[in-house]
């Protein structure tokens, strides 16, 4: 199935349908484990961070975390972010290739710039759920980002 | 002659940059003969009882505090020392530069707000800056409290430079320091702090093994503090933060106004209470956010702050998140949102929603 896409104004943030989705801008990807997920920025989440200059870990892998549970830093060219939780889990590991160079982000987002991996048994959002969900969000942002971005 | 005392608070910690700037400034006022400078612990970190805090107390004019905090942090934490004074307005570049138009928020109602001593003198002057940041009712001394950040410029000389304006500038009080301090109960041991470049010498001597507590050569401990420090100029009393706190911070003094009472028996990290503040009011001045900090206003930074979009709880679920974890520490039970949120909860929002508030509700309203 092709890729799904949601537009930010001109710009087309891609969304595979290969994964799944949190509502806090991460996509997850089932890894070989059960209920293990790949986790990474949705190119909506890349769009709006833009250059990422630095991106650090507060907990330590193998880390149980709750929903909203801070775990991270995360500054790009354009902004600053605490980095939370997306479900009730386990953090497994970290990526470690991006704490040198958090580069793959930009260019490898859903693939080699995958953040960390995560155990858990949430039920997250199927791809066209998630574009509903940016969908519902998008007016209310887009003064945001053309605020911020042009 | 007249003379303005320079007061410099010591950094925590042995942060070689911070140490040198303090003694840069300690070498170069000692020889100003306009200026008298002293140097002081971590103003934070001092105890009510401590000598260089009667020290404070006991400067008569008016005081530049240099120190490595938000000013307004520093000017509320001597507040609370009893060392209150008008406030002076330094022309130094700061990180956060927002001040003048913060002043004036609507976050001071007054009328019952605060009360003072009886025998309190207000103070005819008519406050020199206009921004009514003083405390209704309270004795205000006539004279100014400069609170400078250390943290603002590496550079000695801009700090030298901000000094020697504000000495030509100010109707400096006329009263010796020395002959004052003779009049104290003990003046050979706040003596000390107007000989700095001596007290600069014996720190440096004098080994600590205990990193953590700054051991001054007379063995006057100063251990590091934690404890909210609350902005008059913005407190409402609208009693938030003392029926958030389950540690019994907060108190109330004896005309009804909202008091740090038990400033230790407050969590170590724990700023909860300042999330709670309707009013931004509570400042911990050692925590890393500059809003909770004492930041003045926004913060000046350029970047755009996203993180509510990447699910950052709201700052009344992180506060009861915070209150939680320590109730747990102490061996009791956890209360989440259920004891000392309600007013904000069932109050519908004051201010008009922005976009962001909008794009979260939405976000929270899909269903996982």
């Amino acid at each position: 199935m092709s890729d799904l896409t949601f537009l930010m104004g001109k710009f087309e943030a891609r969304i595979p349908t290969d994964r799944v989705y949190s509502d806090n801008h991460l996509w997850l990807q089932a890894d070989d484990e059960p209920n293990c997920y790949r986790v990474g920025f949705t190119a909506y989440s890349v769009r709006l961070l833009q250059d990422v200059y630095f991106l650090e870990w507060s907990i330590d892998p193998h880390s149980a975390v709750h929903k909203k549970q801070e775990i991270g830093e995360i500054e790009s060219s354009k902004a600053v972010s605490t980095l939370y939780a997306p479900v009730d889990g386990t953090i497994l590991d970290f990526n470690e290739r991006l704490l040198d160079d958090p580069s793959a982000i930009n260019t490898d987002g859903y693939g080699k710039g995958f953040l960390f991996r995560m155990q858990t048994e949430v039920t997250f959002l199927t791809p066209e759920e998630y574009v509903a969900h940016l969908a519902a969000g998008w007016d209310k942002t887009e003064k945001l980002i053309k605020g911020q971005y042009n | 002659m007249p003379k303005l005392t320079v007061v410099i608070s010591q950094a925590q910690g042995k942060n070689p940059a911070k140490q040198q700037l303090e003694a840069e400034l300690v070498a170069a006022l000692s020889s100003d003969a306009n200026v008298e400078v002293s140097l002081v612990p971590n103003l934070y970190d001092l105890a009510a009882d401590h000598s260089a805090t009667q020290f404070l107390r006991s400067i008569p004019g008016d005081v530049i505090v240099l120190s490595w905090l938000f000013p307004r942090a520093a000017r509320w934490i001597l507040d609370r020392q009893n060392v209150r004074g008008h406030e002076g307005v330094s022309l130094l570049e700061s990180k956060s530069d927002d001040e003048e138009s913060d002043d004036e928020s609507p976050a001071r109602k007054n009328g019952n707000g605060r009360h003072g001593p009886d025998d309190a003198k207000k103070n005819g002057n008519g406050n020199g800056n206009g921004h009514g940041t003083e405390p209704d009712l309270r004795p205000v001394p006539n004279r100014k409290i400069y609170c400078l950040d250390l943290r603002d410029h590496s550079d000695a000389k801009v700090y030298l430079g901000e000094i020697r304006r504000i000495a030509s500038e100010a109707s400096l009080s006329l009263v010796d320091l020395f002959s004052f301090l003779k009049t104290q109960p003990q003046p050979e041991r706040l003596e000390k702090y107007l000989r700095p470049l001596d007290l600069l010498a014996e720190q440096k001597s004098a080994t600590s093994l205990d990193d953590d507590d700054d051991v001054p050569a007379n063995g006057e401990v100063v251990r590091r503090r934690w404890y909210p420090v609350i902005d008059y100029s913005r407190c409402t009393n609208c009693m938030e933060c003392i029926d958030f706190c389950l540690f019994g911070v907060y108190g109330l003094d004896p005309l009804g106004s909202i008091l740090v009472e038990q400033q230790d028996s407050c969590k170590k990290g724990c700023p909860a209470c300042s999330r709670v503040c309707p009013a931004n009011a509570i400042v911990f001045p050692g925590h890393k956010t500059p809003a909770i900090a004492g930041a003045d206003g926004e913060v000046g930074d350029v970047k755009i702050d996203l993180s509510k979009l990447f699910g950052a709880p709201s700052a009344v679920e992180l506060a009861a998140r915070e209150r939680d974890v320590e109730l747990v520490r102490d061996g009791r039970d956890i209360v989440g949102l259920s004891i000392g949120i309600p007013k904000r909860l069932k109050d519908k929002p004051k201010k008009p929603r922005d976009e962001l508030d909008d794009l979260i509700d939405s976000l929270d309203a899909l269903e996982l």
